[in-house]
């Protein structure tokens, strides 16, 4: 009886249960435990998100594709034409079939991450428990999965782990390390000396640079997290104002353009070098041709 | 010099940091208008690059928040 009164308190107390101070990040409350590890309740949010995606991809598209498509059909094919018109120019025409799944995956499962905290009642229906020294801690539950750090860092682990397979397949080790460390100078117009002093130069510059990659996940994980979060916790101490709600939604759409522009130009820096460098050079030429 | 006659309280840090951010943020949007201002054609291109942009400039916000 007393959980079922806390439920219906917490409900009716939607507004102000955001009030406590909630600059420190709580962890994500365990909800129950599967097979001995724990289930929380961002991990709730990401399996209904994901089962809602395969389900509507699947409606929308009935039993087969067909060459002339349907409604639903057409609107998938637009969502994965305009992030491949996205992403092709950057990752190049060679890697482009072979990235274009992580990317759009990626930039699906993060947008409608971010915006399954807009929903009603995901991050507001929970329990409420009275600490002792008189504070109140609320708990969802069900909350959105990027708001959720361990839930970043997945994101972003599975990104460059995806990145590294793809430079490993088609930019290959030795043009990997001839862009990490090679020396870029013009052997021709370099004198030996300055030459061979460039070389120790570009070594350490690898060094930088592998620094500057073993930082990307981190910095794509806290992005990502920080703004959901703080989307969050805007919109639950300010009672869901207007202007709020519209600015998390243009927040959630930005931020996982972002984390997918971010992880295809770290495969593009890598992959897209002297392939597409005559095509380029052909279309410019057109412009200038046709005025 | 043992009398304190004033103290910053709270997170300096933090303040330096998301100054930093927002002005960062404000120069890319300084920069894009003055951008479409001259090319108005290219107005969807450099709304791309802009958000692209500010994006990364605000990421350091975050950083700082909730590393330090």
């Amino acid at each position: 009886m007393s959980r079922v009164t806390k439920f219906i308190t917490a409900v009716s107390l939607l507004g102000l249960s955001g009030l406590p101070a909630r600059a420190a990040v709580d962890a994500s409350a365990t909800q129950f435990e599967l097979f001995g590890l724990p289930v929380t309740n961002s991990i709730i949010t990401t399996w209904a998100v994901a089962l809602a995606l395969i389900v509507a991809v699947r409606l929308a598209i009935g039993s087969k594709p067909t060459l002339v498509p349907s409604r639903g059909q057409a609107m998938v094919e637009s969502l994965i034409d305009g992030v491949r018109e996205l992403v092709e120019p950057i990752v190049g025409k060679r890697t482009a079939p072979a990235a274009l799944p992580l990317l759009l995956t990626l930039f699906v499962f993060i947008l409608i991450n971010n915006w399954s905290g807009l929903l009603p009642g995901v991050g507001t229906i929970g329990m409420e428990s009275h600490g002792e020294d008189g504070s109140h801690h609320f708990e969802p539950f069900i909350r959105p999965f990027t708001a959720d750090m361990n839930g970043t860092i997945a994101l972003a682990v599975v990104a460059m782990a995806g990145w590294a397979v793809l430079i490993w397949r088609f930019a290959g080790p030795k043009l990997i390390l001839h862009d990490l460390f090679g020396n870029k100078a013009n052997r021709n117009e370099v004198p030996a000396a300055i030459y061979y002093f460039l070389t120790l130069i570009f070594l350490a510059v690898g060094v930088i640079e592998i620094i500057s990659i073993a930082i990307r996940p981190v910095s794509l994980s806290f992005r990502l997290f920080g703004n959901v979060f703080g989307g969050e916790n805007l919109l639950h101490g300010t009672f869901f104002a207007f202007p709020f709600y519209f600015l998390e939604l243009l927040i959630g759409l930005v931020q996982a353009l972002v984390f997918t522009l971010l992880v295809s130009v770290y495969i593009g820096l890598i992959c897209n070098h002297g392939d597409d460098h005559a095509a380029e050079h052909g279309e410019d030429h057109e412009p200038h041709a046709a005025h | 010099m043992s009398l304190v006659i004033a103290a910053v309280e709270g997170s300096l840090h933090i303040a330096v940091g998301a100054g930093a951010a927002a002005i960062g943020v404000g120069l890319i949007g300084t920069k894009a208008v003055e951008a479409v201002g001259r090319n108005p054609g290219a107005s969807g291109k450099i709304l791309v690059q802009s958000i692209l942009g500010m994006a990364l400039a605000e990421a350091v916000a975050f950083y700082v928040i909730f590393l330090a």
